[in-house]
């Protein structure tokens, strides 16, 4: 019972009625007016006392008190803003830094698949698909065939389950008339019951459903709220994807958005069996969609370990069948040729973050940490100091009788309040921070703080919380009753044992600093090397869509190419257009081995024979701006009616065709039909899938030429800012058919940014935290450093009055700043270089060891402990000693 | 601080009794603060000086643990007075202490009477 019903006036009354009846019958026992007052008030005593008691006993005294205090705290911080102020945005930044890192960490790496009892769940692998097949991974996908042999397996895994996109990016749906663009999925008709996903709205997909190829889609919680608004009717609606109607029947549970990594899929069809519904949006392959291509690996597949089944066990029974069904449509296995083997992993957690983001995040982690104690060593300091200086205080208190106990839970208070106010600020900086960072990222799954880091958080605050309370704890107790009575600033705060430890965690300060300014500069130079490294193109003034028309053949295809291409280089400001098959500067690329003149070129020590390749347009390399070093460019005059040619790029040559001239050699796929292209040009290397790659053997096929067509790339070279062109282009593409969206248009230069996005992010975020841990150290020695001058004002007084001179006390303080950061710096290279090593997987184009990297992070940590001395040293200096000796 | 730490060391041994002699006089119909104090006073013959100050807190108490109940009303001549009724939780608390009590009591009174339980084996 906190309060009562009856308030303190209540009971007041009462007793001033009892008084008032008491005297009443006095008087009627005969006493005097005055005296049957008087008498009334002696028989009941003390009043006050009696309402006091009953104001106590009425609450939680330990409440009470707490009020008291915490009004106490708030009136003893307000006297020294200043301090408050910097406590709690230190606090918040290195609160809010650790916060935000740990949640895309928990997102990223810690968090489970958000489905039904995750531990049994398992993704599907293979050690390498049988020799003569196409995969889009070579471990993680498997064949139509495969799928369909493993899931009528009984007994190991319940259900297996597939799932392909529709595309590598997105994929053309409508809704309505407006063609828009957005992220789909074929899955298994077992799919959300398998993995048990609820559908709060609708139903999901039955087995039947796949077997009848279902024209029926489920969307995701996500894409419902951000593209309809969570409007309840749109179940039984139409969704067009790439034109074909898909009755919306399900809205998935919040938050599932797919089992792949960083994809946020908007829906889900089952397994679909037509051209436009391709696995992966690719052309038919000889007419074969994914269903009926066995040599197709496409597909990846999760599986739920049946009750019981261990993972090992559900393997064995697993692999016979896997091995057979990989032979469908590929005859019987060459002898000596190593049989794919299937393996089962963890499903638990996103696969294929740890890779992306794990060391990056694991050591991001260790860098805010390293900020965090920063800031708390900080945070103690100043309340060492503040509290030194309120030695007096508590030397009154103690001296007037308050308890120990009574000043602890005082200063527990004040560090409550403290981090309490901090933490509050952290949060917010958190979730501000974490949306950036996925934007940066590109990470479109939540990374939004839950209540794990809620957890995380609310322990890193207790810590601090106890660490500030305890830490003046003993400054406060240390000074006694007793000093109290002394008067002399000179002898009150000349205590030498207290600063020690204020120099050492100063020192320490200075270590962490130059190791996160280190790791920070490495990074910052890695990202500058990225930045500047050459494409090998005039990439400025290009820009890049996609676009996935429906066509029933070929030819209709490559006229559709051909007829945007012409429409297109009539727009006002346009250059020059072509056409390209894997858009460059996106990760992806076709490669496989290349016969050259008719055979599998040589390779000794086993050296790989793989080319990247890509299908082009005509202009292609013109518009790119890469210079073509001998024969010509791909022409309009190149068609399906002329002799194939190809291109090649100077290390295709250098390797395969050494100290000859290319020109007029051919070359074609090692699988597939038996195509053989004359090579007519070789260009300079250039960048094809990212920024970071080294130059790899590289052929083009001519797009008019080869007997498929997908859909594909455009790429116009325009004057002016590339972007303003979009409009005009969508245009002309929706006037050839009104159902087709410009897919991920964007600059090539952004394109090609998007696969250095991880290093820029890391890299500037390493800077970041590098320049918060500077400001940090910097405020803490300032702060130290001007509480140590003020305290030695009586004693510079006293040396200035014996004779020493304004440069000498200037040097004094100096000196002691600059000796710390010696002591640091002695103490951090050492450390930065561990640092360094680790990071060295990170780093592009510098060694762990770069000196210069070194020398600047020496420097800065230099410059600050001067600039952060320098204001101190200039007060110590300006002392008059007369005055600092009359204060005394 | 300490001498009212003294207070409720008294309050405490009285307690027991006080709150007894509250709930009893209650039996008799609702009153208020005053009339219990002149009535146990009375009822005790003088023996019992009740401190006015412990009876409201003792009052407060009661009606906290809800065995008694109060209300503001007028007194026999016209004045504001806040009375007490006993509720029948009260009621029942005040049979099992009473009980308690009369143990206590014929407890006490058979060690202290010890010198008689000599006579008792002789008769």
């Amino acid at each position: 019972m906190f309060r009562r019903k009856r308030s303190k006036e209540d009971f007041a009354a009462e007793i001033e009625a009892h008084l008032e009846l008491e005297a009443e019958e006095l008087r009627r026992e005969g006493l005097s007016e005055d005296e049957a007052q008087w008498k009334a008030r002696r028989e009941f005593g003390n009043v006050r006392a009696a309402e006091e008691r009953f104001y106590v006993k009425g609450r939680w005294v330990g409440l009470d008190k707490f009020f008291r205090d915490l009004r106490f705290g708030f009136r003893s911080l307000r006297q020294s803003p200043g301090f408050a102020v910097t406590a709690i945005l230190t606090l918040a930044l290195g609160i809010g830094a650790n916060t935000a890192v740990f949640s895309v960490m928990n997102a990223v790496l810690l968090k489970t698949l958000p489905v039904a009892d995750p531990g049994r769940l398992v993704y599907l692998r293979t050690s390498n698909p049988p020799r003569g097949t196409g995969t889009i991974d070579s471990n993680e996908t498997f064949s139509y065939a495969v799928y369909d042999a493993l899931r009528q397996e009984q007994g190991a895994l319940t259900p297996v389950m597939a799932y392909v996109p529709l595309s590598g990016s997105k994929v053309a749906v409508r809704y309505g008339t407006e063609p828009e663009e957005a992220e789909g999925e074929m899955v298994s008709g077992t799919f959300f019951s398998g993995l048990g996903v609820s559908l709060p709205r609708g139903r999901g997909f039955s087995q039947q459903d796949e077997a009848d190829h279902a024209p029926m889609a489920v969307i995701s919680y996500n894409y419902w709220t951000r593209r309809f608004a969570r409007d309840p009717g749109v179940l039984g609606k139409t969704l067009f994807v790439n034109g074909v109607g898909m009755t919306i029947v399900g809205v998935a549970a919040e938050g599932f958005e797919g089992v792949e990594a960083g994809m946020s899929t908007d829906f889900w069809l089952p397994l679909q069996d037509r051209p436009e519904l391709n696995a992966w949006g690719n052309p038919l392959e000889d007419g074969k969609n994914y269903i009926a291509d066995p040599k197709w690996w496409c597909l990846r597949l999760i599986g739920r370990l049946a009750p019981g089944a261990a993972r090992a066990q559900a393997v064995a029974q697993l692999e016979p069948v896997f091995e057979s069904a990989a032979y469908i449509g590929l005859g019987s296995p060459k002898d000596g040729a190593k049989p794919p083997v299937l393996s089962l992993t963890d499903a638990k957690s996103f696969p294929g973050y740890d890779a992306q983001y794990g060391n990056p995040l694991r050591m991001l982690m260790a860098m805010v940490g390293l900020v965090l104690l920063i800031a708390l060593a900080n945070v103690v300091m100043l309340l060492l100091a503040r509290n030194a200086a309120r030695q007096r205080e508590f030397s009154v208190r103690l001296a007037l009788g308050a308890g120990r106990g009574e000043l602890f839970r005082q200063l527990l208070i004040e560090s409550l309040i403290l981090v309490t106010a901090g933490g509050g600020l952290a949060w917010v900086f958190a979730e501000m921070a974490t949306r950036l960072l996925g934007q940066w990222a590109e990470i479109e799954s939540s990374l939004a703080p839950d209540r794990t880091v809620l957890l995380f958080t609310l322990g890193v605050l207790a810590l601090a919380g106890l660490l500030f309370g305890l830490a003046p704890l003993r400054v406060a107790l240390a000074g006694g009753a007793e000093l109290a009575l002394k008067t002399s600033a000179a002898t009150s705060n000349a205590d030498a044992g207290k600063s020690r430890a204020g120099r050492i965690i100063v020192a320490l300060q200075m270590t962490l600093c130059l190791v996160l300014l280190v790791g920070g500069g490495l990074l910052i130079r890695s990202l500058r090397n990225l930045e500047n490294t050459p494409l090998g193109m005039k990439v400025d003034g290009l820009v890049v869509f996609g676009v996935k028309p429906n066509f029933r053949s070929v030819p209709e295809g490559k006229e559709f190419y051909a007829n945007l291409m012409s429409k297109l280089r009539v727009l006002p400001g346009v250059e020059s257009v072509t056409v390209m098959d894997e858009r460059l500067g996106s990760w992806w690329s076709n490669n496989s081995a290349m016969r050259v003149d008719g055979r599998l070129p040589e390779e000794t020590n086993g050296a790989s024979r793989t080319v990247r390749w890509n299908v082009a347009g005509p202009d292609f390399f013109g518009t790119l701006g890469v210079p073509v070093l001998a024969g010509r460019d791909f022409a309009d005059s190149d068609t399906a009616k002329s002799p194939m040619v190809g291109i090649i790029n100077e290390e295709f040559a250098r390797r395969f065709l050494p100290n000859v001239n290319p020109l007029g050699h051919t070359f074609g796929p090692d699988l597939g039909p038996p195509i053989a292209v004359t090579i007519v040009g070789v260009v300079k290397d250039h960048k094809y899938r990212s920024i970071d790659e080294e130059p790899l053997p590289m052929a083009w096929y001519m797009y008019a030429q080869i007997p498929v067509v997908g859909a594909m790339n455009v790429e116009m070279r325009v004057h002016g800012a590339p972007l303003a062109i979009l409009p005009a282009a969508r245009k002309v593409v929706q006037g050839m058919d009104p159902n087709l969206p410009l897919i991920k248009p964007m600059t090539q230069r952004a394109q090609f940014d998007t696969t250095i996005s991880r290093q820029v992010l890391f890299a500037r975020l390493a800077g970041f935290f590098g320049i918060l841990a500077v400001v940090l150290v910097a405020t803490g020695l300032y702060g130290t450093l001007a509480y140590r001058v003020s305290m030695r004002t009586a004693e510079i007084g006293v040396r200035m009055a014996v004779g020493a001179r304004r440069g000498q006390v200037v040097w004094m303080i100096l000196k002691d700043s600059l000796m710390l950061t010696a002591a640091g710096v002695v103490m951090g290279v050492p450390l930065a270089m561990l640092v360094g090593r680790a990071l060295a997987s990170a780093l592009y184009g510098v060694k762990p060891l770069d000196v210069a990297s070194y020398l600047l992070a020496v420097a800065a940590v230099a410059l600050v402990a001067l600039a952060a001395s320098a204001v101190p040293a200039g007060r110590a200096a300006s002392v008059d000693p007369m005055r600092a000796l009359r204060a005394e | 601080m300490t001498t009212q730490e003294n207070q409720f060391d008294r309050i405490a041994l009285l307690q027991g009794t006080l709150d007894l002699l509250i709930l009893k006089t209650l039996v008799l119909g609702p009153c208020h603060g005053q009339g219990v104090a002149r009535e146990i006073q009375r009822r005790s013959e003088d023996v019992f000086l009740v401190d006015h100050g412990s009876l409201y807190v003792a009052l407060q108490r009661l009606e906290d643990k809800g065995w008694i109940n109060a209300e503001w009303g007028v007194s026999e001549n016209n004045r504001k007075a806040r009375f007490y009724r006993l509720t029948a939780k009260g009621r029942e608390h005040l049979v099992e202490k009473t009980g308690e009590w009369r143990r206590l009591t014929r407890a006490m009174g058979l060690i202290l009477d010890a010198g008689s339980e000599l006579q008792v084996e002789e008769g």
